[in-house]
């Protein structure tokens, strides 16, 4: 049982980064990014192309790193004459350009069989110790990521950004080139998805394109409604309350007594019927977005 | 002319069939408060928006301090120095008074000051708020400002923007009578402090208590560009203002 709540914890701890990390682009920036699930990708299969053709971890890591920066880049270029709508149905679009490529270009990513046997994470030490130092990096790794978050929407660019997601023409009327900030907070906040795919790489020792499906992406923004869009601690306990919630159904289900056809079922029930009672109940959130910072007051 | 901030040369702008200005030509001097005047619909705030880049002219050219604008993008000129207003602000629901006036500033505000400290800009911003009579506001969403707190905050961020040049859309409209007066004074002491002003009004008494020289235009065109004690002896000025007044009285 405790191994089972310490895998849960580091997949909460690898979402919660997916998490603050679309929080930055949504919640601080006003991005309806809908191809959330593409910035992991680059991480996941920036680790297993650097296994698949033996460059090392290393190289995997810096691979990953540099791919999900340009993609959030050309995310936000991409996007840069369109409406927020508009644009999200871009970013989905191209989400799924992605992953079609990484279903087809066997010499690349191995296809739909995907790639396997990624080196895990600290492979020198066994069983449960392993987990629990894999637990501990990834809990400093979202602690480090929320620390950062936070540093940048309370400080002077976060200011900057909130006027531009508010009043892009007032942004503009103050010299602010809303382009240009679109495509650093894409950049920046891409990186945070990309360690957060890579980790999980190394941790399955698996990448596919099944994990890359869109649903995966309405899955981190459900977490961002419900824990509170505009807020970081918010992102964080969305992420570990969805993920917790999700691995006890098949328990729920066990104790009601259900087929365990039903635990697909119950999962896809869970998120959008939990997303449509936020939007619907509580916009803002379980911890909503602070209106003026501690620094201002 | 070398003394000039603003050049406006042979500027024209049409919406389809529909042409909004024709060949305007005038030029604003270093430190000068001009007053930007017509009636409804006569190209005002079109110019304006030539002006700070919102689109671009069709014709012509806009010079400022002597690089030509013409065609730059709306933030780019701002950086240069010359920053406006809107006739109806528009602004954040979701930042204070005070946050909004903290992120203004533009200059050096990019990702290079993620790890800056402000609070040297904290008597900067209590100066300003205290002088437009916004200090007991500063911790409301800025959305929820009244219309002439609206436009008043719309000045103190235009001010925080470090302005070479500001260009006002309306800044009366909708301001209380003694709010105006104070507002007079204050736009006084931002030219004193030596930014020139270009202020389109409908308000003849504060463009007369305000501005050293007039522009009225009508139909798109440049009709007057005088002292504002001339206006009412200029007879074309008179009946772009007044024609249909006397037109109705000849029908009657």
């Amino acid at each position: 049982m405790s191994d089972f709540i310490i895998h849960v914890t580091i997949m909460s701890g690898l979402y919660a980064l997916l998490a603050l990390s679309l929080n930055l682009q949504a919640g601080l920036g006003g991005l309806m990014n809908f191809g959330q699930i593409a910035l992991f990708a680059c991480g996941t299969y920036g680790a297993a192309i650097a296994f698949h053709f033996d460059f090392g971890a290393v190289s995997g890591f810096v691979l990953a790193v540099l791919a999900a920066a340009l993609l959030g880049w050309a995310f936000a270029s991409v996007g840069r004459n369109l409406q927020a709508d508009y644009w999200g149905i871009v970013t989905l679009a191209l989400a799924e350009v992605i992953r079609i490529i990484a279903t087809n270009e066997d010499w690349l990513t191995g296809g739909a069989q995907g790639i396997g046997g990624i080196p895990p994470l600290y492979a020198g030490l066994d069983g449960q110790t392993r987990q629990l130092v894999i637990l501990a990096t990834v809990l400093l790794l979202v602690l480090a990521a929320g620390l950062f978050c936070r540093h940048l929407i309370g400080g002077r660019y976060g200011l900057s950004i909130k006027i531009m997601r508010e009043e892009p023409q007032l942004a503009a009327s103050l010299g602010y080139d809303t382009i240009a900030l679109k495509r650093q907070l894409m950049a920046v906040s891409s990186v945070l998805a990309a360690v957060s795919g890579f980790l999980f790489a190394h941790y399955v020792s698996f990448v596919g394109p099944e994990q890359i499906d869109s649903s995966e992406t309405f899955l981190i923004w459900a977490m961002i409604v419900v824990g509170g869009l505009g807020n970081n601690a918010g992102a964080i306990v969305g992420a570990f309350l969805l993920q917790f919630t999700f691995a006890f159904i098949p328990f729920v289900k066990d104790w009601i007594g259900l087929p365990s056809e039903y635990v697909a079922a119950g999962r896809l029930l869970l998120t959008g019927g939990g997303l449509i009672a936020f939007i619907l109940f509580r916009q803002s959130g379980i911890v909503p977005e602070r209106v003026g910072g501690r620094r201002y007051v | 002319m070398s003394d000039s901030v603003l050049a406006i040369e042979g500027v024209a702008k049409s919406f389809g069939a529909n042409q909004v200005l024709a060949n305007v030509c005038f030029s604003i001097r270093k430190g000068e408060i001009v007053g930007l005047l017509g009636p409804n619909g006569c190209g005002k705030s079109t110019l304006l928006n030539l002006i700070s880049g919102v689109f671009p002219a069709d014709a012509g050219t806009l010079a400022f301090q002597g690089e030509n604008m013409t065609g730059q993008s709306m933030d780019h000129i701002a950086r240069r120095g010359l920053v406006r207003t809107f006739q109806l602000p528009s602004m954040p629901r979701r930042m204070t008074v005070a946050e909004l006036l903290h992120g203004a500033a533009a200059r050096g505000a990019g990702f290079g000051s993620l790890f800056r400290r402000d609070a040297s800009e904290m008597a900067e911003i209590d100066g300003l708020l205290d002088e437009l009579a916004l200090s007991h506001v500063r911790y409301l969403p800025a959305a929820s400002l009244s219309g002439g707190q609206k436009k008043l905050l719309s000045i103190a961020l235009a001010l925080r923007a470090s302005p070479r040049m500001i260009c006002l859309d309306e800044p009366t409209a909708g301001v209380h009578p003694n709010l105006r007066h104070h507002m007079v004074g204050l736009l006084r002491r931002i030219n004193a402090s030596g930014i020139t002003l270009l202020i389109v009004e409908h308000d003849m008494h504060f463009i007369r208590e305000l501005c050293s020289r007039c522009v009225v235009m009508d139909r798109g065109a440049v009709i007057a560009d005088c002292k504002p004690s001339e206006l009412t002896s200029n007879e074309q000025v008179v009946e772009a203002y007044l024609g249909n007044a006397r037109q109705k009285r000849a029908m009657a």
